[in-house]
């Protein structure tokens, strides 16, 4: 019969803020073989390694699970402090309720739940987990990298450069990848070039590497430490010795210079008929397609609430604008949305005199109320926030506007009554309509 | 509207003019209604329409009804004028409606209570020029603001519009026209205040049949709002004065380029074009001079750098607005890569009056080298918020104090921020400064398009510079590097100063930081960026010393550095604080002293900005 011992990590607050680790430890008492469920600031802090080794000895544990941070951070700390009172360190295991948990999340009740469950799982893992003894295998000291692209490239550089030979394996013809077929890299617009040229350089000059360029794996067998590849060199029909790779007979291929035509697209052939009916209405209103592009994409958001995929791939390809083109300015300006939006779009201005009469607090005191960041939307799709930069009602500062409609003067009450007034409404409220302007 | 003719020559303009002069005069009384961005907000829409059917119900035919531009003092919103006798009541609300069409429309009597009050020498005001907010005034870009409806082209005429562009068309050469801007001594409103008719002569001699105008009304500085209220209420000052450059330019198409956040702008601007072409003061051969042009309208997506003017271009042209290197200049090669003239909203609004009025008698205004008035939107922590227009070389004590009246709460004074995220913080001991484009320079700000900014001794200096430089972080496109990464490491400084982990020799890097950025930038966004950072360090040090030395926020704004506290004796129990408390960390009973459960509170300020007796403690 296993007798358990669970330990819940605060980690500090890093844990304990969005986690309730008492009611995760009480929880993890009542699971069955679990004799000890305890939680405490800071497992990894001697004093609570000294809770689970006194633990051990107290129930005379035969497993444990600690519900911390990574196994990459604490695994080794809590597998030796068991062994010290000696329990087989394999019989211990990290449920990772901090970087799969309280980082990434933000409901407390939702991430307890979740914490519960990771907590669960280990347990039934170490009940059946059986001691195990360390033992030494020699190792064959090579490495090989598949692919050269830039990220293969500079993991054999690395390993090469560390003092073991590297086998290096590449598909195609040429090392370099995709990034020899970029301009610039994002988000820095660096010359991509001037990245990957001197390092493809480096490869041919390395003595640790070999590359096989034009080559497959075939097959791959063993275990970490010895394995065997089997790697596919396809046929060049070259003479590598003499070749000087002047380009002559790559040009003159008769194989690769064959035009292949693709299979032409239709306009519209993937598009659903109701949104194709939409985008040629707005197209309709733009006769001249130069400098159209910002104000069909506005169109488009408002007719859908935001920039719905299908309608920007008919768009591009009705009006022939290509479709990077369209997300290039999508994503530029702020007004453009690419996720579906709310039916209340809520935006708090944090222009300067909102700033200064306290608009940010607003702003803040909506992401807490409704569980949402800057630019995100309710589960519900009851509510979007955007934070603006300035609304231009600065003398009513601090602004909020719902869906276009002008509050002033707002403060964290009046706001929450806003809220509540929105979300009691059905759902299909008209979304955002332009502002009513004409006069009477 | 009853007008459907064109009209081709002066004298059909002046006939008209005649009409709805006549029409206008013909009521008895004309109640104007503000229906800025700011009244809406309020309310007076409906106050329109309360007006309306109440004088219906009444029979009160002789008395218009006028949904008006922006009257400027939002703050007091929504506003009603009553002429001609400029009866001034604000805070008035459609409950309000009866009382004020019987006592001031149908008798001779004043609705007391919605008089204005000043709130430091306590007296009310009865008419519209008599209050502090407008006496120091001197409105030439706002001057039908208030006046007229933006949407009833009959009524822009009615105040002489379009006489200006009459008068060039049919009696200017474009030289001429160019000469008289010159001489007006007129500069750029937009920020940088390059003398427009400078800029319009080098686009004028530039070779090419075809070249283009541009209004800039991506008003972008968070903080401002003048363009947006010319645009609502007074949108054909805009076209005609564009009109008028593109005559003077050799222009035949334009293009105004308005800000996404700005709905009702766009709206006006559509109608008012619509009006113009009807009449033909747009189109083809206006006035019979064989002059035609056109207008369309842009709209933004929210993009800070579309300010710049090659940003702004590359915009219109459909696609991200990435400024470009300069030169060439946009006068030699812009939109489409041809001649292009840019100006601000402010500044096309100015140009109707120069013709019409002498470039003599603008000059006559302002000061020796920045001429005319500026619209300034004073927001922030003033009694008074709202537009502003003053003559060059008012003072900021003036326009703070006499025209905002004054700090709120009677806090004190520590500093006004002027040109937006490009301009800096100018402190107390500068406040006689009188404000032109030169005088702002030197001491480290700048014009900008206008905002003025007032902060209290409760604005911290180093979250102002934080906030920035946020902004601009945000905003930067990302194409050149000392902007993109040198703006980005003086935020990450900024932040770790405001948070208590700043270090000895932090201010010195942030200024080396700054000259870098502010010499290699592409563009202006980068070039004038590092200026609040400079200007809060040049005459606020103490309180970056405070943060990084002493790890205090003196201002009590930086949440890692203060605590809050309740001070018992002066705690009346009130409970403003308690309600207002977003995670409920302040207990206590009705009228017994409250205190704040630190474990609870996340030092948020708002009890702090809430407690109406000062009770609320900041170590």
């Amino acid at each position: 019969m296993a007798r358990m011992g669970v330990f819940i990590c605060w980690c500090g607050s890093n844990i304990a803020e969005t986690v309730d680790c008492e009611s995760v430890a009480q929880y993890a008492s009542t699971l069955p073989g679990v004799v000890v469920g305890r939680s405490y600031k800071y497992m990894c802090s001697d004093p609570g390694q000294r809770l689970i080794t006194d633990a051990i000895k107290e129930h005379n544990l035969s497993g444990v699970v600690v519900a911390s941070c990574s196994p990459r951070m604490h695994e080794p700390t809590f597998r030796q402090a068991v062994a010290t009172v000696g329990m087989n360190p394999y019989m211990l295991e990290m449920a990772n309720i901090r970087e799969h948990c309280s980082w990434v999340h933000t409901n407390r009740a939702e991430a307890t739940e979740k914490a519960k469950d990771l907590v669960r799982v280990l347990v039934e893992k170490v009940k059946r987990n059986v001691p195990l003894a360390d033992i030494e295998v020699p190792v064959t000291q090579r490495a090989m990298v598949i692919g050269a692209g830039i990220a293969g490239i500079q993991a054999a550089l690395d390993v090469a450069a560390a003092g073991f030979e590297v086998a290096l394996v590449e598909r195609q013809p040429s090392i370099g990848g995709y990034m020899s077929m970029l301009d610039e890299t994002f988000p820095t617009l660096d010359c991509s070039q001037c990245i990957l040229t001197p390092r493809m350089v480096e490869i041919m000059q390395s003595k640790n590497i070999t590359l096989h360029s034009f080559s497959e794996v075939e097959q791959v067998e063993g275990y970490v430490g010895n394995f065997e590849v089997s790697i596919r060199k396809k046929p060049r029909s070259v003479d590598m010795e003499k070749c000087t790779g002047c380009g002559d007979c790559w040009n003159n291929c008769m194989a690769r210079n064959k035009i292949i035509a693709p299979s032409p697209v239709l306009p519209g052939e993937h598009t659903p008929p109701e949104v194709a009916e939409k985008v040629d209405a707005i197209l309709a209103t733009y006769t001249d397609p130069s400098g159209m592009v910002i104000g069909a994409l506005q169109d488009v958001q408002r007719e859908f609430n935001y920039l719905h995929p299908d309608a920007l791939v008919y768009l591009s390809e009705k009006s022939e604008i290509p479709l990077a083109r369209l997300y290039s300015v999508a994503s530029f300006y702020n007004a453009f949305s690419l996720e579906p939006r709310g039916d209340n779009i809520i935006r708090t201005c944090l222009g300067t005199a909102c700033h200064l009469r306290g608009g940010g607090r607003i702003a803040d005191a909506i992401s807490r109320e409704l569980g949402i960041g800057d630019g995100e939307t309710t589960k519900d799709m009851k509510f979007t926030l955007e934070r603006v930069n300035c609304l231009g009602a600065c003398a009513l500062a601090p602004v909020v506007t719902v869906n276009n409609k002008y509050y002033g003067k707002m403060t964290i009450g009046k706001m929450m009554d806003v809220l509540e007034e929105r979300a009691g409404q059905d759902a299909g409220q008209p979304q955002e309509q332009p502002q009513e302007a004409t006069a009477v | 509207m009853a007008v459907a003719t064109q009209l081709r020559t002066p004298e059909d303009l002046a006939n008209l003019r005649e009409q709805a002069a006549t029409r206008r005069e013909s009521k008895r009384m004309a109640i104007a209604i503000c229906c800025g961005t700011g009244c809406r907000a309020q309310g007076s829409m409906d106050l329109v329409e309360e007006f309306r059917s109440r004088l219906e119900a009444e029979g009160l035919s002789d008395v218009e009804v006028r949904a008006t531009g922006c009257h400027g003092f939002c703050e007091r919103g929504p506003l009603v004028v009553i002429y001609p006798k400029e009866i001034f009541y604000c805070g008035v609300q459609d409950t309000d409606v009866a009382d004020i069409v019987d006592k001031s429309i149908k008798g001779d009597e004043l609705v007391e209570s919605l008089l204005f009050r000043d709130p430091v020498s306590k007296n009310r005001f009865h008419l519209e020029h008599e209050v502090p907010f407008y006496a120091k005034q001197q409105r030439i870009v706002f001057r039908n603001n208030g006046k007229i409806d933006p949407v009833v082209i009959s009524d822009y005429i009615a105040v002489d519009g379009y006489v200006a562009l009459a008068k060039a068309l049919t009696q200017m050469t474009p030289e001429a026209v160019i000469d008289e801007v010159e001489k007006s001594g007129l500069r750029g409103r937009g920020g940088g205040g390059f003398p427009t008719g400078r800029k319009w002569r080098i686009c004028h001699g530039q070779p090419g049949d075809q070249k283009y105008i541009i209004c800039n009304g991506d008003e972008g500085d968070p903080g401002a709002f003048m363009d947006r209220s010319i645009m609502e209420g007074d949108p054909h000052s805009v076209l005609e004065g564009m009109t008028i450059g593109a005559y003077a330019i050799g222009a035949s198409r334009a293009y105004m380029y308005v800000r996404a956040e700005y709905p009702l702008a766009v709206a006006n601007l559509e109608i008012a074009l619509e009006q113009s072409r009807a009449l033909g003061l747009l189109g083809e051969d206006i006035f019979g001079s064989g002059f035609s042009f056109d207008v369309e309208i842009v709209r933004g997506a929210g993009a800070f750098v579309c300010g710049e003017e090659t940003g702004l271009i590359s915009s219109i042209q459909g696609d991200i607005g990435s400024p470009r290197q300069r030169p060439p200049y946009p006068a030699e090669s812009g939109l489409w890569d041809k001649p292009t003239n840019i100006n601000n909203v402010e500044t096309w609004a100015n140009i109707p009056v120069i013709i019409d009025r002498g470039a003599d008698w603008f000059a006559s205004v302002g000061t020796e080298k920045s001429k005319g008035t500026k619209v300034f939107s004073l927001v922030g922590k003033v009694q008074n918020t709202g537009l502003v227009e003053v003559p060059m070389g008012t003072t900021l004590r003036e326009i703070v104090y006499d025209i905002g009246g004054g700090i709120l709460k009677k806090r004190k004074f520590k500093a006004v921020q002027t040109g937006g995220p490009s301009g800096g913080c100018i402190p107390e001991a500068m406040l006689d400064l009188p404000v032109d484009f030169e005088k702002l320079r030197d001491v480290g700000a700048m014009m900008g398009s206008g905002g003025l900014i007032v902060m209290d001794e409760r604005t911290c200096m180093v979250d102002v510079a934080k906030y920035f430089l946020a902004f601009l972080v945000d905003e930067s496109c990302g194409k050149c590097t000392p902007c993109r990464e040198g703006l980005f490491q003086m935020h990450a400084i900024l932040s770790r100063i405001t948070e208590g982990r700043g270090r000895e020799g932090d201010i010195e890097l942030l200024q080396r930081l700054a000259a870098y950025v502010g010499e290699s930038s592409l563009c202006q966004l980068g070039g004038t960026a590092p200026n609040p950072v400079l200007s809060t360090i040049r005459y606020f040090r103490d309180e970056y010393e405070a943060h990084i030395d002493h790890k205090r926020c003196p201002a009590g704004v930086c949440t890692s550095l203060v605590n809050f506290g309740i001070d018992s004796e002066a705690c009346k129990g009130c409970g403003l604080c308690l309600k207002d408390c977003p995670t409920e960390a302040i207990s206590g009973e009705k009228k017994a002293p409250h205190r704040i459960d630190e474990t609870v509170c996340v030092q948020c300020g708002v009890c702090y900005e809430a407690c109406p007796f000062d009770a609320i403690t900041v170590e």
